[in-house]
């Protein structure tokens, strides 16, 4: 297969926005419809890079291939949902406070982790060892088939939290989120659907982080800085933190703009690359935090669109 | 016994600016109800304005500590001012709130590093001189910043819990209509609490920064440290806040003894923080918003 045509950088910068995407679209489970401001999703999505990384590396496998990748992609997935079980019972009746401070801790505790564990992780010089699950000739083909595979992985997801916004679940999470109180005196079980919510999310993100590790063959802790999270919050909130495509538009906006506008198309000197670019892509993003929830906190789509029950409901 | 005498030395000089950070995040957090991420960069403003003074105009650290906290605590106000009182008229949620406070601090932090640069930035100043208290060695500087801290945490705890002012302040967090029907002046006491409390952070900041450096950073490492010892300590008391504060230094201080590393001091820090509101609950937290 002749890949001349597909730049590198773009192929790089386009995996980069997919995987926001994904982070994104299960934030706005947690954060737009349940309103739990998830603060730690570069933890869980850490956590499952490393849980991956470990069992595939440090394990001497006996199994024949492709076994050892599936089930230590799979053990990173399960490894963080458990952690995802484990947070959401710690700040499932915290105030938003509590979560922002729970989740926080979580992620800074992962990091933490990640460098003290070296005989585990490498510290902070890093684990490589990671690889492609086949070899289909030059690394660009290898990469290509890879980001497909991440491409149908957020397509599900997609899929999933569509289905959930217009399903009784997903009715039961947006009353827990507008009025906890009340969604528990009418019988709802808000705790146990925080629990389910924050498991089903961080597994996800922990299989996307799985994923991550994969094409970055290298882990290292700076790679899981707050950025992750921010980028995931950014793309949420400017496209509209209550609807499902807002994440996808806001993604593409602002991850986008930066990943693959910028990276890719602009003729900017090479030196900019390595120091400005990123520093200012930090500072927009918490520049359009600021200014999108004080000037339309709906984000670009506005108002949460709600299914044909709840209009009928209200006779809207 | 050395052991204790130690920690107790070491956590209470070297975490001193941590109990002075949670005290001005606590300020804020009981007058509005507001976690500000962004005071993270308060305080990181506070070393780089203390720095700066320091190396532009060649005057010595304790002659920077004043200008540091005017102008940490205006800068302080002009966060208030140019984006929370706006967003407040708005009406804007608690979950958006925090959110926009998380948008400047990474706003700030960058900005900062922009400016800047990379490297990390020193105080020019003489090494300063090792005192022997209790038989542990602890520099000047940071003898200085327990006394300051003590000084400011006893000021601090005088305004609010016993003048008229910190009556306006406590009267203000409970019921800001009554206040306001009471003569109170909201905007007043508003302000001037965002000012103090700047104040408070950048001369943590300054502190943290002559102990060691000064980078974008600084005031985003403690952040998490500083925000669970306002959890914990309680919003509804300075002095829940103080000795929270202390108990932490101390107790860091002893784990980064017994386990050599200060990062593993942390994490069994943030774990056990984080359990104590669990089995606490925090919506009494909440509820005391006084």
């Amino acid at each position: 297969m002749n890949l001349d045509w597909l730049d590198a950088f773009l192929l790089q910068g386009v995996f980069r926005v997919v995987m926001v995407l994904g982070l994104a679209l299960l934030l706005h489970l947690q954060m737009g419809l349940a309103r739990i401001a998830n603060f730690g999703v570069v933890g869980f999505w850490g956590l499952g890079a490393y849980a991956f990384a470990v069992l595939f590396v440090k394990v001497d496998w006996s199994l024949g291939e492709p076994w050892p990748f599936l089930i230590s992609m799979a053990f990173g997935a399960a490894v963080a949902g458990l952690a995802g079980l484990l947070v959401g019972w710690l700040i499932a009746d915290l105030e938003t406070e509590g979560v922002l401070v729970g989740t926080l801790g979580f992620a800074t505790s992962v990091w933490i982790l990640a460098i003290t564990e070296q005989e585990l992780t490498g510290g902070a010089l890093g684990m490589g060892g990671l690889k492609f699950p086949f070899d289909i000739g030059k690394t660009k083909a290898n990469e290509l088939l890879w980001f497909g595979i991440l491409f149908a992985v957020v397509a599900l997801i997609f899929f999933y939290v569509f289905r959930v916004h217009r399903s009784p679940y997903g009715r039961l999470l947006i009353a827990v989120g507008e009025n906890e109180p009340l969604a528990g005196s009418l019988g709802k079980p808000a705790f146990r659907t925080k629990l389910w919510l924050f498991a089903v999310g961080s597994a996800g993100m922990g299989l996307l982080g799985a994923i991550h590790g994969v094409m970055a063959h290298l882990l290292i802790p700076e790679s899981i800085g707050i950025n992750v999270t921010l980028a995931a919050m950014v793309g949420l909130v400017l496209g509209g933190m209550a609807r499902v495509w807002g994440a996808v538009i806001g993604v593409i906006l602002a991850v986008g703009l930066f990943d693959v506008v910028v990276q890719s198309y602009l003729p900017l000197p090479r030196s900019w690359y390595t120091q400005t670019i990123p520093v200012l892509r930090e500072m927009v993003f918490g520049a359009t935090l600021i200014a999108v929830l004080i000037i339309k906190p709906q984000g670009i789509l506005g108002a949460m669109r709600r299914d044909k029950l709840t209009r009928r409901m209200h006779g809207g | 016994m050395e052991f204790f005498t130690e920690s107790i030395v070491i956590g209470l000089t070297q975490y001193a600016p941590l109990i002075l950070a949670a005290m001005g995040l606590a300020l804020i957090y009981r007058l509005s109800g507001l976690i500000n991420v962004a005071y993270s960069e308060t305080i990181t403003l506070g070393a780089y304005i203390g720095m700066w003074i320091n190396t532009t105009f060649g005057v010595g650290f304790y002659a920077t500590l004043l200008p540091t906290a005017i102008g940490s605590g205006l800068v302080s106000v002009a966060t208030y001012l140019a984006i929370f009182r706006p967003a407040k008229q708005r009406n804007a949620g608690v979950l958006e709130m925090i959110i926009i406070s998380f948008g400047l601090s990474i706003f700030l932090r960058h900005s900062l590093q922009f400016v800047f640069g990379y490297p990390v930035r020193f105080y020019k100043v003489s090494r300063p001189d090792i005192i022997r208290v209790f038989d542990v060695g602890v520099t000047t500087f940071r003898l200085l910043a327990l006394v300051s801290v003590v000084v400011l945490a006893l000021l601090l705890y005088w305004i609010v819990q016993r003048s008229r002012l910190g009556l306006q302040i406590r009267a203000l967090a409970s019921d800001e209509d009554l206040a306001q029907v009471s003569g109170i002046r909201p905007l007043f006491v508003t302000v001037l609490i965002w000012f103090i409390a700047g104040a408070a952070g950048g001369l943590a900041g300054s502190f943290w920064g002559v102990g060691s450096n000064v980078a974008p950073l600084l005031g985003w490492r403690q952040f998490l440290l500083i925000f669970l010892v306002v959890m914990v300590g309680g919003a509804k008391n300075i002095g829940g806040v103080i000795i929270v504060g202390a108990i932490t230094g101390v107790a860091l201080a002893a784990m980064t003894l017994h386990f050599g590393q200060v990062l593993y001091a942390q994490l069994a820090l943030i774990v056990a923080f984080v359990v104590f509101m669990k089995l606490r609950g925090s919506r009494s937290v909440g509820a005391g918003k006084v």
